[in-house]
């Protein structure tokens, strides 16, 4: 019996590992989620900021690439929140015009920033850049001609560092938990697995008196009583015949 | 086959150096335009031009100025036909019926046919008979109109104040204030506020007179109106600066401009379609007939999806009505000496150490 | 009856896990709590606080403009813009400098007017160096901005809601719930792997002893026992048996020894005994048993845990495979976006429609099990290429890799369940087969879809990948020897051109085919396989829910199918049965109509499997009723493949058909129309089929 206890218990195991595996997995990502969330909605406040008033200039009629006032502009915004590592504005072919840290302008953006923008379907998108998180978001025109992209560059430091705290919590408590699985279920399961291994003793006791000829053993309260019984029946029957068949041969001499 | 082969690869090598041909060609040549303004350069000029060097497209534009001068038009027709320019400019609904006719009353003669024309600065195209629809205009013009959506212009009201009731000044003869008041009458059912609308008098000759019009504003006030609004109609516009605003102004009646002429004679808030804008979707949809060469027909009229909310600050103050908190972050406030406001201190970091709880 | 027994013991077993598990689901739901209240609230503050700033500057430019501040209009817009932007925030205000709440937006907590008049707070607004404060003030949090121009003017409170936290994890406990009734079927399955096969054959064979020798039937078998109880029990057994059988033919030999020697009178006197030796031979039978006359249990049981994994491979990708081929998507000219979407799908289920049938034959040639493991691998390959897919074309190329060894797997599979049973568990061992695959529907789709969600549409495939040859490990357990099955000895082949020519102008096949099965087929791919996934998503809603509502359906295939397959063979009405069926198939989209919530697609797909599952039982056995005549014209596996070749094409109509009808009338008009067009068949179905009697199982027996 001892593969078969093994065994459960090992079954057990894997399933508490998925399970509380899955569980733990699920809050971390929902606590990254949510707090990338919020950091980013930080950012790209922010960012609404500058987008409007790079509308309120193409309105009065300047050219995107011509609002003398932007750079000053995404200085200032750069330090209102220390999160912020660098504010770009890039053109619909991926060229830096202005930018909050001067040596950047006329550099291309990464591909990947122009893809998800435009693929986008709403004006604010982000992604991800070699070091820091890009929250964008996409400048129409007033006849929603997209003519540019505001892209704001903040570390990543502040989510992965909390993340990570919050996913070694997480991991500490799932492996807690997981121990504790590993202790209680065995116990839990023997008091389970203790009756079948009695009523698969009983039956092997009942097999080794299959042939007895005794009248009906008591009952051992086993859920293999009936088969047991049925199978002693057939048996005795089976004997009792070939007795007869044995007392007429030797009535006949 | 040998001989097939070496056919299909001249005619290949052939197609390549035409192509090559082509793009160069095409690499060189300029586009010419040929723009007839009303009233001289206008920001809505200014943008058109901005729009092709922004975008890198080689043009040339030659423009006539009408003066307001009707009588110059055949010149310009006949200039036209002359140097067959790739794409005729007109500025206005009278410079474009000028030059292509309405489109039930087309004159070989005096119209041009057979070259791409895209307009602007119309208030309405399809009541001035210049396109049958928006969506095409079933000939070779195309263009630009500037009145926003009568329903997009009653929810900007709205969102400075509710509408309970509006009130509104036309002139009956002219056909486009009618359609207007019509509309304003089907959105007031469906927005749920009530419409006082009185027509300028007409003097015995069925001419449109402005007798007794402030006495109308101030019993528009009476009964109830809480805003004016000043519709797209051309007599109106004569007399809003020196008569209406001030009358709506005596009667503490706040105004809705719905064109930027209507804003500039001194209303309280106006939807207005900035000129440069209207400059550049025009050179939009002019690039889209030279370089993508479409055709002008498949080509909808159009107006811009954003326009701008202006409020005058000194009206709204005498008014003491002023404009709702949202709107000073995306209205355009209007103040009478243009000078900035009042700096305000320099907003303190959001991210500061949180002091002690 | 013993084997009821043992998927008891499973039962108590996994209920006891099932607490073990919940217990530490428990633990790890209290501490994250902990964890999110920890780190989240004070990134919430510092959202608010910004969030303050920036209403901060918008009043200050008011009031620059000048506009009294207690005069300021519409400041409730700004702050119902603010609440209504963030979830976590629960009320807003703004005060003036003795606390008195000017304008105010939002659920005014209890403690929150005379929190604004302390003196703590109205020294912020006073204070020319303070930025902003927070406070945790009963469940709520307060963070106050003071407003000042050059003078002080007053303060904007924003107050987040104590109970967010809650909010969030509340998001995350409906996937926790997902990953329990997962990890219940787990568990059983996990059971039946790892213990179960021995057990249950030993089990089984156990119980067919017993009923043997209460038919009478003593003849040994050679079997070799294992060395646990239950063999040692068998053993037991057989050395009963073989006591019998030495008793017996020892007898035999006396018998027809004294039967040589007797003459005369001694003749007769041997006469009863005779008789009686005559009498037992008919009643009872001794000797040896015939080999491998039952079919070969203990491995048949092996089929179901790489069943299981493979099928759940595919299962996976069903909630989010729709989104990633939009992802992935290239216009082709000609073809709208929504029907490009359902290629893949299409080419998915065309490829196993048309391999089905002849990858039997096949199977059958190599080797079930060296066919499922070269299905298996393939299919690997498909899923792995799936992940690194650089567009949608060489993601079809991906997919029908896929789609073949899903076919080779699941045809070699069901040969191998034929091959294994005789007549009298084949029934059985089918519901194996098709159990491992229902369970497989329950849990896939589910997961897959909180996969995608968290690691992104490319990883979720990569872990299909690994379940996949997870499932090739567990392939390369099966047996290596094959055996032959002892009913059938003819080799199987696929339908020819002719048989399916002929049966396609059959009415009466093609009332059943054509107005049950297909329709049955078309609604569950267009519907569960395209328009679901696609329309969640599309409402901005996420795969993981697309997968718990594709889990409603599996769950509801679970639980009706057995009881709808005992109810409809135990009535003989199963045409009712499939009308039925179609029926309530046919209304579920309609449901849409009622209202604009999605949750209603909780109740269409509901509807959905209860619809199917009345019907899928019943149709398959109901080809036979109403199709005698074709069977005995084409032969009962002619017919039959024709009918299943025909069912799969619907299965690749349905993405189609979904695809059009969105591109016409939208995803809720798609809903509405596939099914009114399922109603339709259903109800033409019952009128066509109304002239069919039901036919008694004795004669569907003879055919």
């Amino acid at each position: 019996m001892g593969t078969i206890r093994v065994r459960f218990i090992l079954v057990a195991l894997v399933v508490s590992f998925f399970a509380v595996g899955m569980s733990a997995f699920l809050n971390y990502f929902k606590y990254k989620s949510t707090i990338s969330g919020i950091v980013k909605s930080r950012v790209l406040l922010v960012g609404r900021g500058i987008e409007s008033s790079v509308q309120a200039s193409i309105q009065v009629g300047m050219q995107f690439n011509e609002i003398g006032t932007l750079p000053e502009v995404l200085k200032r915004e750069l330090l209102s929140d220390p999160l912020l590592r660098g504010i770009d504005v890039f053109d619909a072919q991926g060229v830096i015009i202005y930018s909050s840290d001067r040596p950047r302008v006329g550099q291309k953006v990464p591909d990947a920033w122009l893809q998800t923008a435009e693929r986008s379907k709403a004006t604010e998108w982000s992604t991800e850049a070699a070091e820091d998180y890009v929250a964008g978001i996409s400048v129409k025109n007033a006849f929603d001609l997209t003519v540019g992209f505001l892209a704001l560059r903040y570390a990543r430091e502040e989510v992965d560092r909390a993340a990570a705290k919050a996913g070694g919590e997480i991991l500490a408590a799932a492996l807690t938990a997981f121990a504790g699985v590993a202790v209680v279920a065995p116990l839990a399961l023997i008091i389970v697995i203790r009756r079948f291994e009695r009523d698969l003793r009983s039956l092997e006791a009942a097999a080794g008196h299959l042939e007895d000829r005794t009248p009906a053993q008591p009952a051992a309260a086993s859920a293999f009583d009936g088969a047991i019984a049925t199978l002693r029946v057939s048996l005795d029957d089976a004997n009792k015949s070939l007795d007869q068949l044995r007392a007429k041969l030797d009535a006949a001499g | 086959m040998k001989v097939l082969r070496t056919l299909a690869c001249c005619l290949a090598v052939a197609a390549g150096l035409a192509a090559d041909g082509d793009a160069a060609a095409q690499a060189q040549k300029r586009f010419r335009i040929y723009a007839i303004t009303f009233r001289g350069m206008t920001d809505v000029e200014r943008g058109f031009q901005e729009y092709f060097a922004a975008r890198r497209i080689p043009v040339d534009i030659i423009f006539r100025d009408l003066n307001r001068d009707a009588a110059r038009m055949p010149g310009f027709i006949e200039e036209i036909r002359q140097t067959r320019p790739d794409l005729i400019y007109t500025w206005g609904t009278s410079v474009t019926l000028g030059a292509v006719g309405a489109y039930d009353a087309i004159d070989r003669s005096k119209h041009i046919t057979d070259l791409p024309v895209v307009f602007t600065m119309v208030a309405a195209p399809v009541l001035a008979k210049i396109v049958p629809d928006l969506a095409s205009s079933k000939r070779n013009l195309t263009g630009v109109y500037i009145v926003a959506p009568t329903e997009t212009q009653m929810k900007a009201m709205a969102s400075y104040r509710p509408i309970k009731t509006l009130g509104m000044l036309y002139t009956p003869t002219e056909q486009n204030s009618v359609v207007v008041l019509d509309e304003v009458r089907a959105l007031s059912k469906k927005m749920g506020f009530g419409v006082i609308a009185k027509p300028f008098k007409l003097d015995p000759k069925k001419q449109v007179t402005n007798e007794g019009a402030a006495d109308m504003v101030r019993e528009m006030k009476q009964q109830g109106a809480d805003w004016l609004y000043l519709p797209p109609d051309s007599y109106l516009n004569t007399q809003t600066k020196n008569l209406i605003i001030p009358a709506a102004m005596e009667a503490k009646l706040p105004t809705f401009a719905s064109t930027e002429g209507l804003m500039e004679t001194g209303a309280l808030l106006g939807l207005v379609a900035r000129y440069h804008s209207i400059g550049q979707f025009t050179a939009y949809k002019a690039e889209q007939i030279l370089v993508q060469k479409r055709k002008p027909e498949t080509i909808p009229v159009e107006t811009l999806t954003r326009f701008s909310l202006q409020v005058r600050m000194d009206v709204a103050e005498q008014l003491k009505l002023p404009p709702p908190l949202p709107m000073f972050n995306y209205a355009e406030l209007i103040t009478p000496n243009k000078a900035p406001a009042p700096a305000a201190p320099a907003p303190t970091p959001a991210a500061a150490p949180a002091p002690a709880k | 009856m013993e084997k009821n027994y043992l998927w008891r013991v499973y039962w108590r077993l996994a209920g006891v896990i099932m607490l073990c598990v919940v217990l530490a689901l428990a633990v790890v739901s209290y501490f994250s709590h902990r964890v999110f209240e920890a780190e989240l609230v004070p990134e919430t503050q510092q959202k608010a606080a910004t969030i303050a700033a920036s209403v901060r500057a918008l009043v200050i430019k008011a009031t620059g403009y000048g506009v009294p501040f207690a005069s300021l209009y519409g400041v409730d817009q700004t702050l119902r813009e603010v609440i209504d932007e963030n979830p976590e925030f629960s009320y807003a205000a703004l005060t003036d400098l003795d606390g008195k709440v000017l304008f105010a937006r939002g659920q005014e907590p209890a403690e929150a007017r005379a929190y604004f008049a302390t003196p703590k707070v109205l020294a912020v607004s006073l204070d020319p160096t303070a930025s902003w404060a927070n406070e945790h003030v009963g469940k709520n949090y307060f963070v106050s901005q003071p407003i000042r121009t050059d003078k002080p003017l007053g303060t904007l409170h924003i107050v987040i809601d104590g109970k967010f936290v809650e909010n969030v994890l509340l998001e995350v406990m409906l996937d926790v719930v997902v990953v329990l009734v997962v990890s219940l079927f787990f568990t059983l399955e996990l059971l039946n792997f790892m213990a179960g096969a021995r057990l249950a054959s030993g089990l089984g064979e156990f119980q067919h002893q017993v009923e043997r020798m209460r038919a009478g039937d003593f003849t040994a078998t050679a079997r070799i026992r294992a060395n646990d109880e239950i063999g040692r029990l068998l053993r037991r057994i057989d050395a009963a048996v073989d006591h019998l059988n030495v008793r017996y033919e020892f007898l035999v030999g006396e018998l027809e020894e004294k039967l040589r020697k007797a003459t005369g009178e001694r003749r007769e006197a041997l006469k009863p005994a005779a008789q009686a030796m005559e009498a037992v031979k008919q009643r009872l039978r001794f000797g040896s048993a015939r080999k491998d006359s039952d079919g070969d249990e203990m491995n048949l049981n092996r089929i179901r845990a790489p069943l299981f994994a493979f099928i759940l491979a595919e299962e996976l990708t069903r909630s989010y495979l729709p989104n990633y081929v939009n992802q992935l998507l290239v216009v082709i000219p000609g073809l709208s976006p929504q029907v490009v979407i359902g290629l893949p799908i299409m080419l998915f289920m065309l490829i196993v429609a048309l391999g089905q049938p002849y990858l039997g034959g096949w199977s059958e040639r190599i080797g079930r099990r060296r066919a499922m493991l070269i299905g298996a691998f393939i299919a690997t390959v498909g899923f792995g290429g799936s992940a690194a897919a650089v567009n949608l074309y060489d993601l079809l190329l991906w997919r029908s890799l896929c789609a073949i060894g899903y076919a080779m797997v699941f045809v070699a599979a069901q040969g191998y369940v034929l091959d294994r049973t005789g007549h009298h568990n084949r029934a059985q061992g089918f519901a194996l087969f098709i159990g491992a695959i229902m369970v497989a529907t329950v849990c896939g789709p589910s997961i897959g879809g909180i996969l995608a969600d968290n690691i992104g549409y490319r990883l979720s495939f990569a872990v299909s990948a690994v379940v996949a040859v997870a499932s090739v490990l567990a392939i390369a357990r099966l047996p290596a020897q094959e055996v032959r099955s002892p009913t059938s000895n003819r080799p199987s082949r696929g339908p020819r051109m002719r048989e399916i020519t002929a049966l396609l102008f059959n009415g009466r096949f093609m009332t059943l085919t054509g107005l049950a099965a297909m329709p049955a087929k078309v609604i569950l791919t267009g519907v569960c396989f395209y328009l679901v996934p696609l329309y969640i998503v599309s409402i901005g809603n996420t795969s993981a829910m697309a997968g718990r509502m594709l889990m409603v359906y599996a769950v509801m295939m679970v639980l009706i199918v057995p009881l709808s397959a005992s109810l409809s063979d135990a009535s003989l009405r199963r045409d009712r049965y499939v009308s039925v069926g179609l029926i309530i198939s046919g209304i579920s989209g309609l449901l849409l109509l009622i209202s604009d919530s999605f949750l209603v697609l909780f109740g269409v797909v509901f509807l959905l499997g209860l619809g199917q599952a009345l019907s899928i039982a019943a149709q398959s056995a109901l080809v036979a009723e109403h199709c005698q005549e074709e069977i005995r014209i084409y032969g009962h596996d002619a017919v039959y493949g024709v009918y299943r070749l025909l069912e799969r094409l619907g299965n690749a109509l349905g993405p189609l058909l979904a695809s059009l009808l969105v591109v016409f009338w939208g995803y809720k008009g798609a809903f509405v129309a596939i099914s009114a067009l399922v109603l339709f068949c259903g109800l033409a179905f019952t009128v066509a089929s109304r002239g069919f009697d039901p036919v008694d199982d004795a004669e569907t027996a003879k055919s």
